[in-house]
């Protein structure tokens, strides 16, 4: 009987059973329009009401400002796709009632979270490419701008999302459902800090301090620096990426004690009840 | 050959005592039955040995391995279908139980998936969305689901509460037929006292967390001088 499964610790079976999440996820995608229509709707959204307000500025002649603010929503729907889709891939199978089934397979904890940010690159990366598209036709505005940069920025702020996703599923798996909240509105709360649409210097001066502790702070800034015809910060780029690798190292630990609380206090069996 | 171990198992959530020092083996081949009142800590046993609720103390040993420290071995030979869980309604019927056979990862995913659908009578449902169906077919792509990996302990937790009876007929006849020919055991829950005495080799009864009678359903009617399987579970009950 057991010669239908591949040996449970081999790379094969773990290979199968992380893109056994993506093909399910992909699956789930394709089967519901709706959730296609809002991969693009939000982001173009964004796109048209940023290009909009860039295309105001431009007939004011204020230099630079055009090219910051669309790469700013550009890399800011990286941030926040990838931190959403990671939240909202755990959520559905909440939604569905179908933790347990996943909970109860050989699928393990470090399996399922790649499962999720496999398939969470992909609908970034599918994101990006329409509204760099659109950013372009509608605007002028091609993502050549980030120089070399671009690869970089975008890794960086994809780490940071995912790291702000995972706090959303800790926080649901050790306060409940009604957490939810948390998985949709954290990234919100780096928005505002993390000079997206305005340099860092125009913050007042304690919220500086706490803004470099963001990596997506020293992302924004450095974009800034090469749309403005500098070199690569590579200073701010190994900031952005010791903070990263730090707070995945964080999130991480977080998600683990999270999952061992849920399992000690009995709400895994609870979910979607 | 014992398959399942597990040995004075305790949960507490808060004040409430849901588990009280269980103790409970599974043979292979063998259907053991968990017979309770609802909050008797039935689904807190099934939890606990499948992994969902960790033990505040005693031990679970599948397989001759340690469930905690073996979790990805040990559930790759077990499954579980329970009336309260459901699967992702967006997704074709063929499309979650392609994904479930990654899940557990199968050697042919596809193959497994075909003869299943082929043994629940799926094909006419098989390109439908799970939301899609009555309450009564989900339960059967949940079975089919749960015998994906050809499990050595299949847990059910009140399988049939959906079926009709037709159905509930037809499903435990195959449970009955997959413990015989594969050895598979099975450790059930079930309100249908019929159904437990058709498909059960061993009756554990659970009353606040605690096993109070053991057997088969023949020995525990002679015990408490019942007629069958239900006036047995009201005696019990009522203590």
């Amino acid at each position: 009987m057991t010669t239908i499964s591949l040996p449970p610790l081999s790379w094969a079976a773990r290979r199968t059973r992380i893109m056994g999440v993506v093909r399910r996820d992909f699956a789930a995608l394709r089967r519901s329009p709706i959730r296609m229509f809002e991969i693009l709707f939000w982001p173009t959204v964004e796109l048209l009401l940023w290009g909009f307000v860039t295309a105001f500025l431009q007939t004011q002649r204020v230099p630079f400002v055009v090219a910051f603010l669309l790469g700013g929503v550009l890399l800011w729907q990286v941030l926040q796709k990838a931190s959403n889709e990671i939240s909202i891939a755990f959520l559905e199978d909440i939604w569905s009632r179908n933790l347990l089934n996943v909970q109860v397979s050989p699928l393990s904890s470090v399996e399922y979270l790649v499962g999720l940010v496999v398939f969470s690159l992909g609908k970034v990366v599918f994101a990006v490419t329409v509204m760099s598209g659109l950013a372009f036709a509608l605007y002028g505005f091609g993502v050549g701008g980030f120089g070399v940069g671009l690869a970089p920025f975008m890794g960086l702020l994809l780490v940071l999302g995912w790291s702000l996703g995972l706090v959303g599923i800790a926080a649901v798996l050790r306060f409940g459902e009604n957490a939810q909240v948390i998985a949709w509105s954290l990234v919100f709360v780096v928005q505002p800090l993390a000079g997206i649409f305005y340099p860092i210097s125009v913050l007042p001066a304690p919220v500086q301090a706490l803004s470099w502790f963001l990596p997506a702070s020293h992302v924004f800034e450095g974009m800034r620096t090469v749309m403005s015809g500098g070199p690569l910060p590579w200073d701010r780029l190994l900031w952005a990426a010791g903070l990263d690798v730090v707070y995945l190292g964080l999130t991480l630990a977080l998600f683990a004690w999270a999952l061992r609380y849920a399992r000690a206090h009995g709400k895994l069996s609870r979910f979607g009840d | 050959m014992v398959i399942l171990e597990a040995e004075h198992l305790a949960k507490r959530f808060g004040p409430v005592t849901a588990v009280h020092d269980l103790s409970l083996t599974v043979a292979e081949g063998e259907v053991v039955a968990l017979l309770g009142l609802n909050g008797a800590g039935k689904s807190t046993t099934l939890h606990m040995l499948l992994g969902l609720i960790t033990p505040d103390a005693g031990s679970i040993r599948m397989f001759g391995m340690d469930l905690a420290r073996h979790r990805t071995e040990v559930l790759s030979k077990v499954n579980f279908a329970a009336s309260y869980v459901d699967l992702p309604g967006a997704l074709l019927v063929t499309e979650v139980l392609d994904a479930f056979a990654r899940l557990y990862g199968l050697r042919r995913p596809k193959a497994r998936v075909a003869e299943l659908i082929e043994l629940f009578e799926l094909e006419p449902l098989a390109r439908r969305p799970m939301m899609a169906l009555s309450s009564g077919q989900r339960t059967r792509v949940q079975l089919a689901k749960a015998l994906l990996n050809a499990p050595r302990l299949l847990v059910l937790d009140e399988p049939t509460a959906n079926l009709d009876p037709d159905a509930g007929d037809r499903i435990r006849g195959l449970l009955g037929d997959l413990a015989r020919t594969n050895g598979s055991a099975m450790l059930i829950t079930s309100h249908n006292m019929r159904e437990v005495e058709r498909m059960c080799d061993r009756i554990h009864f659970m009353s606040g967390g605690r096993i109070v009678a053991a057997g088969s359903a023949a020995e525990l009617a002679g015990a408490y001088g019942a007629a069958d399987l239900e006036e047995v579970f009201l005696k019990v009950a009522r203590g």
